[in-house]
């Protein structure tokens, strides 16, 4: 071997052995920037304006890059199943602010902030700020009106404010008559399951982000269970009235011809009936878990 | 005027020798790893992101170009000595001056063309589909281009009579300072007096208003942009180039090259 190959693998041998160094060094650095995490996650400036004054002309592309910020931000918090969202509002009002028609960080920012823990930040009163303020700034977008409504139906259960929410939307021209329907039953019905169900179909059937979608699909389920639940406890009542004794398990009400087909929850499981023979979950399904907390 | 093609030709070919051209190259990379990666780590942006960083660029490097080779124009000419040969020939001084300022708005048009491909095909790679407002693209572009020609006559003006160093600081304080043109107009408060308020204002219109160029947030959502606002931007880009201009060739004609 002569001495220039010789010099080469030495040179090769050190720059592989100083990458090593590196790497195992960047390991203790990030173990040691770990326990700095919570400073590390505040922002250095606050303030939506300043942002917008310093963005110069760049402003849409800033407000891109903090809504995949907090799009990041929340699918962090979600993998490590922190429910701690306290930086999640200041991103989006960021982002909001340095580009005032970014539609997408208005839509999915609020159900962020709306959906319960731990789904969300279980914010809905920032949420309905928010969405306001997407309103003001792009007042032809009715799909605002349609969040605005959700946002306090599901979560801050105003029902007033929802039926006016989606009221107000459907005057706007080339809004579906679903908007004008669901102000009108809102109004008239508050809560219901039918409502609900109605709601959260066309949040899934509209959306075409898949988080969106599983989501929705979560709720139309447990949504679907309660109205399958309240049919069979009615079944159940009549059957009581007829033989004026309560049935003890679901097969006594098949076998008494009440039934029209196999009482199976969304997830395929049989229902079955409970101590007091009213109808619940079976449990081996695994929508009974979030049944009982709903219950509880 | 019939010098001012020779030198606007010999100014493209030698930002081109210059490899200016070649900060290309860097901007279909940025573009094809922004598609890729924004669309893994987003939601819904993917179209806007393209759109805003593909007009950011072209702004962010052609003012870079703009400010940096328009104070070189005059000035590497004095360093190699080459505009006293120049000068001796049967060329004015501001034919040599609109020359230079031609050639590098030449090149600022390639570059700027090149890039706007790289943006249409990269929206092209996301999307696989044009959409009716993709247009509306060009035309921020083309606001961006008079931007730029517009710095390129505020950097040709300020090495007219300044150092290299001096004049890439003041054409870029006076870039920034036009961008809040717009803020000083209506700027308000218990304490300042009424006198200086009107000072600040006139100087408010005195200083090149960069946001009339500024259509991006427009554009990034699709919307269309006034035709109004067009014509009237490209009438206040030209007038205040020439301006600038004028300005630039008189300062430079009186200036003693000995």
């Amino acid at each position: 071997m002569n001495r220039r190959a010789i010099n080469g693998a030495v040179f090769g041998a050190l720059l592989l052995a100083g990458f090593v160094c590196v790497w195992q060094l960047q390991e203790r650095v990030d173990a040691e920037r770990a326990m700095l995490q919570l400073e590390s996650e505040e922002l250095t400036l606050h303030s939506p304006a300043v942002m917008k004054r310093l963005s110069l002309e760049y402003a849409p592309l800033l407000g891109a890059i903090y809504w995949t910020r907090a799009v990041q931000y929340f699918g962090g918090k979600h993998q490590e199943h922190n429910s701690n969202l306290g930086q999640l509002w200041p991103l989006l009002d960021i982002a909001t602010t340095l580009d005032p028609n970014l539609i997408v960080a208005y839509h999915f920012g609020a159900t962020f902030l709306s959906d319960a823990p731990p789904r969300g930040a279980g914010q809905p009163d920032k949420a309905a700020a928010l969405l306001e303020r997407g309103i003001q700034a792009n007042p032809d977008h009715w799909r605002f009106y349609q969040d605005l409504g959700n946002v306090y139906y599901f979560d801050k259960k105003d029902y007033l404010k929802a039926s006016q929410a989606f009221e107000t939307g459907s005057r706007l021209p080339g809004t579906p008559v679903f908007m004008k329907i669901m102000a009108a039953k809102i109004a008239a019905e508050g809560e219901s399951l039918e409502t609900s169900y109605a709601l959260w179909l066309d949040l899934y059937q509209s959306s075409t982000n898949k988080e969106v979608r599983k989501n929705a699909e979560d709720h139309l389920r447990m949504v679907k269970m309660q109205m399958d639940l309240r049919a069979l406890n009615q079944i159940a009542d009549n059957y009581e009235r007829q033989t004026k004794r309560r049935a003890e398990s679901i097969n006594v009400l098949a076998d008494a011809g009440l039934l029209s087909g196999q009482a199976i929850d969304p997830q395929g499981f049989p229902y079955v009936l409970g101590q007091l023979g009213r109808a619940e979950p079976n449990p081996k399904s695994p929508l009974r878990a979030e049944w009982m907390k709903e219950k509880k | 005027m019939r010098n001012v093609p020779t030198v606007a030709a010999n100014t493209f070919r030698e930002a081109v020798r210059d490899r200016v051209l070649y900060n290309l190259v860097f901007f279909a990379l940025m573009m094809i790893g922004a598609a890729i990666l924004v669309g893994q780590i987003s939601i819904g942006i993917e179209r806007d992101v393209i759109i805003s960083l593909g007009l950011t660029a072209i702004s962010v490097v052609g003012i870079f170009i703009a400010i940096f080779l328009g104070v070189a124009l005059v000035s590497k000419e004095m360093d190699k000595r080459t505009l006293y040969a120049l000068l001796a020939k049967p060329v004015k001084r501001w034919e040599f001056l609109l020359g230079k300022f031609v050639g590098l708005v030449m090149t600022l048009t390639v570059n700027t063309a090149a890039m706007a491909a790289g943006v249409y095909i990269a929206l092209w790679s996301v999307n696989r589909a044009w959409q009716p407002s993709d247009i509306y693209i060009l035309t921020a572009m083309y606001l961006i281009l008079l931007k730029l020609a517009l710095i390129v006559a505020l950097a040709l003006l300020f090495s007219c009579f300044t150092t290299p160093f001096l004049a890439i600081l003041f054409t870029a304080g006076v870039y920034v300072a036009g961008l809040f043109a717009s803020d000083l107009r209506t700027v308000h408060g218990v304490e300042v007096d009424p006198g200086a308020l009107r000072l600040v204002r006139g100087i408010s219109y005195l200083l090149p208003n960069f946001e009339n160029f500024n259509v991006m947030g427009a554009v990034v959502h699709g919307r269309s942009v006034p035709f109004a606002l067009v014509w009237q931007a490209t009438l206040y880009g030209l007038l205040y180039t020439t301006i600038v201009l004028t300005g630039a060739a008189i300062v430079f004609s009186r200036r003693n090259l000995k």
